[in-house]
């Protein structure tokens, strides 16, 4: 069975999100030692920027490019963040799109320290997803991770997702597609409240919904911890797993207080602290 | 500012930064603690060790654990999935105390977060 890593990443008009795909798809080689491919909408950004690409990917999947998006506001630390462009709407494609039966399902912005997400590939359950994740600066309001909105069901994060290829799983993947184009309904049938699409939202209701609306086994644990930052915290440095970061203070708009972090993976929000960290690798390589 | 003062909200800064450490220091630890098994996944803990070792002490081969996500796993042989847990339990614990007694030694948040 094949094994790899699919990861999507359009650029907007501020966030070169293939940039931290290539930084990502490194990191996976180092790590993980498993091939990962890419899906994007501008081929020919990677062609002329990333010259070693094809050494990089192991396959480059090309979407059509629109110019459907959703706006979303991006933090860059407690006091700054702009209102932008953000294209997600071809996740829920994952299944067509990967060339691989066992696929680990990242994020762009996840900056892997550690080998955990290998033992997916061992786990018995053909699709894992955490429901739990852990914030590195530990106060803020979680009640949005708990569930999707105060009346409804269970978070799931849509940020690291291992699933093989099986009958179950294209039905799933199938639904996601299904909620995504009917997103006005689903948001009101569940209570969101949001118009704005959101992938953790609708792996959410879809979870649910293969569950037979209840609490189930559909969805198994991915191993190990999300170790996470907002966007509202700044990535200040990493040096091989060793990552410094400022995390937002509590009660302290604007203050942060240092946190060094080791040896594991973590999922970084804040996209401008993490490219402007990307830049200076890439120029020291 | 007042000295008392300016001294106090320094310290009250390093004290954050300590607690904040150590916090994700056990987090860390307990993700430490996990051993990966045939497909289980169980958190190492004293009462696990010990209830291994009471079946390797009465001579048992095999045994089904249940593991965190409530998995039936059949544990075969027991005394290598023993030696196994005992490793990770050894090596996360010894981390934990060398992470932990290197920022407890640390009198400085530049100190907490190896900044330097």
């Amino acid at each position: 069975m094949s094994k790899g890593v699919l990861v999507f990443a359009r650029n907007n008009s501020q966030v070169d999100y293939v940039k931290q795909a290539y930084f990502l798809a490194k990191r996976v080689e180092k790590y993980l030692k498993l091939p990962v491919s890419l899906v994007t909408d501008n081929l020919d950004y990677i062609k002329s920027n990333y010259k070693d690409y094809k050494k990089v990917f192991d396959k480059v999947i090309t979407t059509e490019y629109t110019t459907a998006f959703t706006l979303k506001r991006y933090n860059d630390g407690s006091l700054s963040g702009k209102q932008l462009e953000f294209k997600n709407d071809t996740r829920p494609m994952a299944y067509e799109l990967t060339p691989y039966d066992e696929t680990l399902l990242l994020d762009s912005d996840i900056v892997i320290a550690d080998t955990t997400f290998l033992e997916c590939f061992n786990q018995q359950s053909d699709f894992l997803i955490y429901r739990s994740a852990y914030d590195l600066a530990n106060f803020r309001d979680y009640s949005e991770f708990v569930h999707i909105s105060d009346t409804s069901v269970p978070f799931y994060w849509a940020t690291c997702v291992f699933f093989r290829k099986t009958p179950e799983n294209k039905i799933f993947f199938d639904l996601i597609q299904h909620i995504k184009e009917n997103w006005q309904h689903y948001n009101s049938v569940f209570q969101l409240n949001r118009t704005v699409y959101r992938n953790d939202h609708a792996f959410s209701i879809a979870i649910h919904i293969m569950n037979g609306r209840q609490e189930g086994s559909f969805a198994g644990k991915m191993p190990g911890k999300l170790f996470y930052t907002t966007d509202k915290d700044i990535l200040c440095d990493v040096q091989g797993e060793s990552f410094l970061f400022l995390v937002e203070k509590e009660n302290h708009l604007g203050e942060y207080t240092p946190i060094r972090f080791k040896d594991n993976t973590v999922h970084v929000m804040n996209k401008f602290s993490l490219n402007r960290f990307i830049d200076k690798e890439l120029a020291n390589d | 500012m007042d000295e008392r003062l300016e001294k106090a909200l320094d310290f009250s800064n390093f004290m954050v930064t300590l607690n904040n450490q150590k916090r994700v220091l056990f987090e860390q630890y307990q993700q430490n603690l996990v051993h990966y098994h045939k497909g289980g996944q169980f958190s190492v803990t004293q009462e696990l060790i010990s209830f291994c070792q009471s079946l390797v002490a009465l001579e048992q081969e095999t045994v089904v654990l249940t593991d965190d996500n409530k998995q039936p796993i059949e544990i075969d042989p027991l005394e290598d999935f023993l030696s196994d847990i005992l490793n990770v339990y050894a090596e996360a614990s010894n981390k934990y105390l060398s992470e932990f007694n290197k920022i407890k030694k640390n009198r400085s948040v530049e100190g907490i977060v190896e900044y330097e």
